[in-house]
C-alpha cells in the first residue's frame, strides 16, 4: 500500500469492525445456551459504539482543524467556510455520510439492546450485521487517507449548492432515519428466527415511526431547499436521489400501518415480516443505485463510482436473500387466523388496501428510478420521463386519499355502506364546496378537481375524528387521524400548486415597468456583492392590490468554480407564492462602430479582401520588473490589401496597472484609405489580440452595432396554495410524532412488563412471549389468538 | 378478511400493469445522432459541447449550441431556459427532448463536469453527496 492513512481514525474504524464482529459472535454463543455471556456481548457492543463515535470525532476534529493533508478534508472543506458549513463538510462526501449513518446506528443500538429483552441476542446480531457491511466499506474506502506531501494550503471546498443551512441538517436527519429502520428489520428477522410472532411489533413500532418522521422531515427539507435555491420552480423533480429517499419512506408508511393492524388485530403477521424486510432492503437498494455510479448518465447529480459497487451489491443481495429465504422457510409456521367473516367495508380491509397502495406506489417509483439499470440489460440504457411518475402516482394518491378518509369513520368490525355514507356526508359537502370554490377561481381540469375533492374529503373526515377524540379527552391517541388530516391538506396543496401554477418568462429592461398577471415588475439595479450577501438584482413588484415590495433574486459567479449561480426570490402569501427565478442578465452595451477581429499568433484572417496577419507581441517585461505603473505592448501585424502588397505595421497598447485602463491610439491601416485600427485587448497567456477596425467595409451597416439596454430575464411564476404543501406536511408530521410518543410509552410499558420474566431469560429459561398490547387497542386485546 | 387481500391483490396487479405500460410509453432511450434524427418521441443524446457554437438569443430566451459525438459529427440543440451554471466547463452534455425542425429541442440538460469538488483521485464527475435537486 503506497498511500498513508491518519492512523487514529483508521484504528477506530477497524476497532469498530472487530468489536462489532466480536459482539455478534458472543451474542450468538449466548443465544446457544450461554446466557451468562450476555454482559460480555454488551461490552463488545459498547466498544463498537465507542469506536464509531471515536472515528466520527476524529474526522470532525480533522475537518475543524483544516487538516488538508487528509484527502477527504481537502476534497470537501476549505478555510473560507463558516463553522456550520465546515461541520457539514463532514458529510459532504460518500465516506463521511456512511460514517454518519453508522454513527446514528451505533447510538440507536445502545437503546435497542435494552428494549429487546428476550430477543436481545438475535436482534442485536441482525442489527450489528446491518451496520458491519458499511463499516467494512469504510475500512476499504477510508475517509482518513492522507495526500502525498506537501499538504495543500487550502481545501477544494464544499459544493456551493450545498452551502445552505437546510443542507447542513438535511443529511443528519436523513441518516438517523436510515439507521433507525434497521431496528424493525432486526426485530422482524429475530421474530422469524425465534418464532416469536407478536411481541416484536410493540417494541419496533416506535422505531418505524421514528424513521417515518425523520425521513419525511429530511425529504421535505430537501424539497424546500430545491424550491428556494435552485430556481427551476419546483420542490420535487423525481431525480433518483430524491426517489431513493422517498421509496423507503413509503415502505415505512406501509410498515407502520401494517404494524398497527397486527397490533390491533393480531393477524397479518406474514405481511409485516415482509414489509419490515422490504423497507430495509429499499434503503440498501437506494444506496446501491445512488452510490455505485450506475446512474451517472441519468441524474443531475452524476454519482461517482468509488469502487465499492461490488460491496454494495453483495450487502444488498445478502440481506435480500437472507430475508426472503427466512420468510419462505418459516412461511408455513407463521400462524394464520381462521378467517372470521369481515364485511368488505371494515377498517382492517381499508388498512390492507392502504398498505397495498403504499407498496404499489413504492414499486412504480422504484421501477422508474431503476429504468437505466433495467434497460441496460437490453443494451440501450434509457430513463423514463417525469410524466411516468405523474401518470402512475396520481391514481395511487387518489386511492390513498379515499382510504384515509373512510378509515376515520369505519370500525374494525365493519360498517354498512349506508352508515358510512351518513357519517361522511359533512365531509363530502366540504369537498364539494372546496371544488366549487376552486372552479369559480378558475380551476378547470377535471382530474385535478377530483383529486382536490378527495384530498379535502380525507382532511375533513379525519379532522372530525381528531375532534371526536379530543372531545373524549383522548387527543394523545389521535396521531393517526391528525397525520391523515395533514396528508389531505398536503395533497390539496400539491395538486393546486402543481396544476395551476402560471409561469411567464419576462425580459425587464432596466427601469421600465412590465406587467404580468396583475403584478407590475420593474428591474431597478444590480446590487453588488457584499461581505455577507451575494450579488442580487433589485426588482420592485407592484401587486394588483396596489401594494409594493422589493424582491431580490440572486445571480452571481461562484468565484471558486466559475459557476453561474441563480437563486430565486420568493414572495410568500397564504394564497400563493410569487416565484421570481432569474434566467439571464444582460449588462447592456453602448452602440458600437467598428468590427472586432480576434487573432492568434501567426495566423492570417481576411476582412473584406484585406488580409491581417498577427506576427507577434512585444511586451516590455522589464518595465514590470522595475515596478513601473505602466506596461507597453507592441503588436506587429502585416496588412495585405487587395493590391497584394504586404505592409507591416506596429500598434501600441499601454496598460496602466493602477487605473486598470488601457491607452491604445487609433492608427491608419496602411494601404487602406479611410481604414483605422486599434488594439482593443491583448491576451498574452493564449497569444491572442483583438483589433477594432473601422472604415474597412464599404457598407457602414456592417460596422455598426446598435446599443443594447441593460436587462434582466426572469421566470415569473404564481404558485397558488403551495403553502398548503408545507403546512400539510407539518400537520402530517405532528400526527406522526403524537403517535410516536404514544407508541413509545406503550413499548416502554411492554418492556417493563417483560422485565419480571426477563430475569428468567438471563438464566436461560424459556420465557413466554411478552403480552401484546398493554393498553387495549380498540378494546380488542382479549382477542389474542396466539394463546 | 380474505376479501381484503383479494381486493388488494387485484388493485396491486392493476397498478403494476399501469406502471409497466407507463414505463414503456415514457422511456427515453439514449440514441446516436443519426437515430435521433429519425425518432419521433422524447430521446436523449449525449455529446461534447462545441464551444464555438454556443449562443444565447436574448430575444427568444433560447440557448442554442452544437453537440459533437465521438466521430466529430454534430447535432444542433436548442434549449429554452437558463444556461446551466457549469455549462462552459462541461466534458459532456446530455440533452433530453424531441427532434424537431432539424435540431433537438431540449426540455432538460444534464451537464457533466470534470471533477471540481472531488479530490485528485479517480472521480469522473461532480457532486458526490448528491443533494435532492430538481431537473
Amino acid at each position: 500500500m503506497s498511500s498513508h492513512y491518519f492512523w487514529p481514525g483508521v484504528a477506530a474504524i477497524w476497532g469498530a469492525l472487530f468489536a462489532g464482529i466480536a459482539s455478534a459472535a458472543v451474542y450468538l454463543r449466548a443465544d446457544r445456551g450461554r446466557a451468562d455471556l450476555l454482559p460480555l456481548a454488551r461490552s463488545f457492543y459498547a466498544a463498537f459504539a465507542t469506536c464509531i463515535v471515536a472515528a466520527s470525532a476524529v474526522l470532525m476534529t480533522l475537518v475543524l482543524q483544516h487538516r488538508f493533508d487528509v484527502s477527504y478534508v481537502n476534497a470537501y472543506s476549505s478555510r473560507d467556510l463558516p463553522l456550520h458549513f465546515l461541520v457539514s463538510s463532514f458529510w459532504g462526501g460518500q465516506e463521511g455520510s456512511f460514517l454518519l449513518w453508522c454513527f446514528w446506528g451505533a447510538l440507536i443500538g445502545l437503546v435497542v439492546w435494552r428494549s429487546a429483552k428476550e430477543l436481545e441476542a438475535p436482534v442485536m446480531i441482525v442489527y450489528l450485521a446491518s451496520f458491519l457491511g458499511i463499516v467494512a466499506i469504510l475500512c476499504k474506502q477510508s475517509p482518513f487517507k492522507l495526500l502525498p506531501p506537501p499538504a495543500p494550503e487550502d481545501g477544494v471546498g464544499l459544493n456551493p449548492l450545498l452551502q445552505d443551512p437546510w443542507m447542513v441538517i438535511h443529511p443528519p436527519v436523513m441518516f438517523s432515519g436510515f439507521a433507525s429502520l434497521s431496528v424493525p428489520f432486526a426485530f422482524a428477522i429475530a421474530a422469524l428466527w425465534k418464532k416469536r410472532w407478536d411481541g416484536w411489533i410493540t417494541r419496533a413500532i416506535p422505531w418505524a415511526l421514528f424513521t417515518f418522521v425523520t425521513l419525511g422531515t429530511a425529504i421535505l427539507m430537501g424539497g424546500y431547499w430545491a424550491y428556494k435555491t435552485l430556481g427551476w420552480g419546483g420542490y420535487w423533480g423525481w431525480d433518483p436521489v430524491e426517489n431513493t429517499s422517498l421509496v423507503p419512506w413509503l415502505a415505512t408508511a406501509a410498515l407502520v400501518h401494517g404494524m398497527f393492524l397486527q397490533r390491533a388485530r393480531k393477524r397479518h403477521r406474514r405481511v409485516n415480516l415482509l414489509l419490515a424486510c422490504f423497507a430495509y432492503v429499499t434503503i440498501l437498494y437506494g444506496t446501491f443505485l445512488t452510490r455505485s455510479g450506475i446512474l451517472a448518465d441519468f441524474s443531475v447529480h452524476s454519482f461517482i463510482d468509488l469502487g465499492i459497487t461490488g460491496w454494495l451489491v453483495a450487502i444488498l443481495l445478502g440481506f435480500l436473500v437472507l430475508s426472503l429465504a427466512l420468510v419462505a422457510w418459516r412461511w408455513r409456521e407463521i400462524p394464520v387466523e381462521a378467517d372470521e367473516e369481515t364485511p368488505a367495508l371494515s377498517r382492517a380491509v381499508l388498512f390492507v388496501l392502504g398498505i397495498a397502495s403504499f407498496c404499489a406506489l413504492a414499486f412504480v417509483i422504484l421501477l422508474g428510478t431503476s429504468a437505466p439499470l433495467l434497460t441496460r440489460l437490453s443494451g440501450n440504457p434509457s430513463q423514463v420521463q417525469n410524466s411516468f411518475y405523474g401518470r402512475t402516482t396520481t391514481p395511487a394518491a387518489a386511492l390513498i386519499a379515499v382510504l384515509a378518509g373512510l378509515v376515520a369513520f369505519v370500525s374494525w368490525k365493519g360498517d354498512s355502506w349506508r352508515g358510512v355514507l351518513a357519517s361522511s356526508r359533512r365531509s363530502l359537502i366540504v369537498g364539494a364546496v372546496g371544488v366549487g370554490l376552486a372552479f369559480l377561481l378558475g380551476a378547470n381540469q377535471p382530474a385535478s378537481l377530483f383529486l382536490l375533492f378527495l384530498a379535502l374529503f380525507a382532511a375533513d373526515m379525519n379532522l372530525r375524528a381528531v375532534l371526536r377524540k379530543a372531545g373524549n379527552g383522548k387527543l394523545a391517541g389521535a396521531g393517526g387521524y391528525l397525520a391523515h388530516v395533514g396528508f389531505g391538506i398536503m395533497l390539496a396543496g400539491i395538486v393546486v400548486s402543481g396544476v395551476y401554477a402560471k409561469s411567464t418568462r419576462l425580459t425587464l429592461p432596466v427601469g421600465k415597468p412590465v406587467s404580468v398577471g396583475g403584478n407590475t415588475l420593474t428591474f431597478l439595479r444590480v446590487l453588488p456583492a457584499t461581505a455577507t450577501e451575494k450579488q442580487a438584482m433589485e426588482v420592485r413588484v407592484k401587486t394588483a392590490a396596489g401594494k409594493s415590495f422589493y424582491a431580490y433574486p440572486k445571480m452571481y459567479l461562484n468565484s471558486k468554480t466559475n459557476q453561474l449561480m441563480a437563486n430565486p426570490a420568493i414572495r410568500r402569501t397564504a394564497a400563493a407564492d410569487l416565484y421570481l427565478a432569474p434566467q439571464s442578465y444582460d449588462p447592456g452595451q453602448p452602440e458600437q462602430v467598428g468590427r472586432d477581429l480576434r487573432m492568434t499568433k501567426a495566423t492570417t484572417q481576411n476582412i473584406d479582401g484585406i488580409g491581417f496577419t498577427f506576427r507577434d507581441f512585444n511586451a516590455d517585461r522589464s518595465a514590470m520588473m522595475r515596478g513601473e505603473k505602466t506596461i507597453l505592448v507592441l503588436t506587429d501585424v502585416t496588412i495585405t490589401p487587395s493590391d497584394g502588397v504586404n505592409r507591416d505595421a506596429t500598434l501600441r497598447y499601454v496598460w496602466n496597472m493602477e487605473t486598470r485602463q488601457a491607452d491604445a491610439p487609433e492608427m491608419e491601416i496602411p494601404g487602406v484609405p479611410g481604414g483605422k485600427m486599434r488594439v482593443l485587448a491583448v491576451s498574452p497567456s493564449d497569444g491572442a489580440v483583438v483589433l477594432r477596425l473601422t472604415g474597412v467595409s464599404k457598407d457602414p451597416k456592417a460596422e455598426f452595432q446598435a446599443a443594447t439596454v441593460e436587462s434582466l430575464s426572469l421566470d415569473v411564476t404564481r404558485k397558488p396554495l403551495i403553502s398548503l404543501v408545507w403546512g400539510g406536511f407539518y400537520v402530517l408530521m405532528a400526527g406522526a410524532v403524537l403517535a410516536l410518543v404514544k407508541r413509545s410509552r406503550e413499548a416502554r410499558r411492554a418492556v417493563l412488563a417483560a422485565e419480571r420474566p426477563a430475569g428468567a431469560a438471563a438464566r436461560g429459561e424459556p420465557v413466554p412471549a411478552p403480552t401484546g398490547p398493554v393498553v387495549p387497542a380498540h378494546g380488542r386485546s382479549s382477542l389474542d389468538p396466539t394463546r | 378478511m380474505k376479501k381484503g387481500y383479494w381486493i388488494a391483490g387485484i388493485l396491486a396487479l392493476g397498478f403494476v400493469a399501469l406502471g409497466l405500460t407507463a414505463f414503456q410509453k415514457t422511456l427515453t432511450p439514449y440514441l446516436t445522432f443519426d437515430e435521433a434524427r429519425k425518432s419521433r418521441g422524447v430521446v436523449q443524446v449525449m455529446g461534447a459541447l462545441d464551444k464555438s457554437s454556443d449562443r444565447y438569443d436574448t430575444a427568444n430566451q433560447e440557448l442554442s449550441f452544437q453537440l459533437l459525438d465521438e466521430h466529430g459529427r454534430s447535432m444542433p440543440v436548442a434549449y429554452r431556459g437558463i444556461r446551466p451554471g457549469n455549462f462552459k466547463d462541461a466534458i459532456s452534455i446530455v440533452a433530453i427532448g424531441r427532434y424537431k425542425n432539424g435540431r433537438i429541442e431540449a426540455e432538460k440538460l444534464l451537464v457533466k463536469c470534470p471533477s471540481k469538488y472531488q479530490g485528485a483521485e479517480v472521480e469522473k464527475s461532480y457532486s458526490a453527496a448528491a443533494p435532492a435537486t430538481g431537473s
